[in-house]
């Protein structure tokens, strides 16, 4: 059977198999039709854009407790807090799940180190004149830890970027670097291409004057499929200060 | 729907959409914050399709590590999070619910069918009221107002045969109806949502 020149029958079925009443055989011929034919999967698609909120209507109800204790067991959560020193070194202490509050503390620290460090080697006697970094950022999630310090080398034309704290990027997404002006307009200053540090390209615009914030969003790899700003969500972001 | 209604809307969208983001990461904090502002939900929809606490709690959980494996695959531009988080407990509820199935007919007992028809009221009544819209997606809140335009027998069949998963048959022995009129209903209240639906888009 020939079902490209019936929109009707082609309709009809693409909904019966999102809402799943589509069964059996009429299922299996359905799926072999799909293969081969790009724009009856996007029918489908629109579709089962249609029914799946079907599944949001009715009431919430509280949720056991206990649930989440059991969420966090499987998760292998559970276990951490009763040995931490055996899931990292010492030395490492913000790792432990424990030592919480002192995550934000210590990379509170090591950004405000790594601002006056900077800071004091631009302030060198005759260092000025040779361009060290003249613009920087401390990057910092909703919670306001410091992950990343961005600066600038306008000598050597560098925006080098530092992660302060292990970041976990998913194989088939990339952190992408923005600078949001005044305005609230956002332009890519590029991708990171490892998780540790990144050295890019200084483009003239993002050193300009108008320039407020930078920030990190999260990314399909490659970047985002939106040249005039970020698809996925923003994860950290700070002031882009001028030494 | 009221401005304000919209904003919070959209704002509460995001920062669900944000908080994927980080629990892609591997960001435990933001996983508990997601857990906190979504569970209720999601259990919620468990429990009308399992009708017993404990396999509602165990979809959730199941349905709970699928979103910390699964945070990185989430595509904010196919549909909202509420929506693809509500859609991962469903399938879930629905494992569930096959398992028991199976291990209830193995003893050689027959499976008696725990669905009914105060999960679908509960489903069709969630049109009603403004507080429950606020809990929804855009698009649910959209679904919601084009089912309240169908005949009620053709929102029953489509509610029933999502929630459960059933087939044509098997919506047609629970709402003691003729098979052909069952298929009808369906068909019929699915070109009507549509049409409304895309009425709503353009509005």
């Amino acid at each position: 059977m020939n079902i490209r020149d019936n929109p009707v029958l082609r309709e009809k079925l693409a909904a019966e198999y999102a809402l799943g009443t589509l069964r059996g055989g009429a299922r299996r011929r359905f799926e072999t039709w799909l293969r081969g034919d790009a724009a009856l999967r996007a029918a489908v698609a629109a579709w089962q854009g249609r029914v799946a909120p079907l599944a949001e209507l009715g009431s919430a109800v509280p949720a056991p407790a206990r649930a989440w204790d059991g969420i966090e067991r499987r998760l292998g959560f559970a276990a951490a807090p009763s040995r931490p020193a055996a899931r990292a070194p010492w030395w490492r202490f913000w790792q432990f799940d424990g030592a919480r509050p002192w995550a934000g503390i210590a990379f509170g620290a090591i950004a405000a180190a790594l601002v006056l460090a900077v800071l004091l080697f631009a302030r060198a006697p005759g260092m000025i004149d040779a361009g060290l970094p003249q613009q920087v950022a401390a990057l910092s999630d909703a919670q306001a830890h410091t992950a990343l310090v961005v600066s600038a080398d306008a000598r050597r034309n560098r925006l080098e970027v530092r992660v302060a704290r292990d970041l976990r990027v998913p194989d088939d997404r990339t952190l992408q670097l923005w600078a949001i002006d005044r305005a609230g307009k956002p332009r890519s200053l590029g991708i990171l291409p490892d998780n540790r540090r990144a050295d890019l390209a200084l483009d003239a615009r993002a050193i300009g004057p108008d320039v407020a914030l930078l920030a990190i969003s999260l990314e399909p790899k490659g970047g985002s499929p939106d040249p005039n700003g970020p698809t996925g969500p923003v994860l950290y972001k700070g002031a882009w200060t001028t030494l | 729907m009221t401005g304000p209604a919209v904003h919070k809307d959209i704002d509460e969208s995001e920062q669900l959409r944000r908080l994927l983001g980080a629990v892609a990461l591997g960001d435990r904090g933001a996983f508990r914050t997601l857990y906190d502002a979504s569970s209720a939900r999601l259990y919620g929809c468990a429990l009308r399709v399992l009708r017993q606490e404990a396999l509602a709690e165990e979809a959730l959980q199941d349905a709970f590590v699928a979103i910390w494996h699964a945070a990185s695959t989430y595509q904010p531009h196919l549909a909202a999070p509420a929506t693809w988080m509500t859609t991962i407990v469903r399938n879930k509820a629905l494992d569930v619910r096959r398992r028991q199935q199976a291990s209830v007919e193995s003893d050689g007992e027959q499976y008696a069918d725990e669905m009914s028809m105060d999960s679908l009221a509960m489903m069709q009544e969630a049109a009603s009221g403004p507080q429950e819209h606020m809990q929804m997606s855009r698009d649910a809140q959209a679904l919601a107002r084009c089912l309240e335009t169908l005949a009620g027998r053709q929102r029953q069949a489509i509610c029933m045969a999502y929630l459960y998963d059933l087939s044509h048959t098997e919506v047609a022995a629970q709402l003691d109806a003729p098979l052909g009129t069952v298929k009808t209903w369906i068909r019929r209240g699915l070109e009507r949502l549509r049409a409304c639906l895309t009425t709503q888009e353009a509005a």
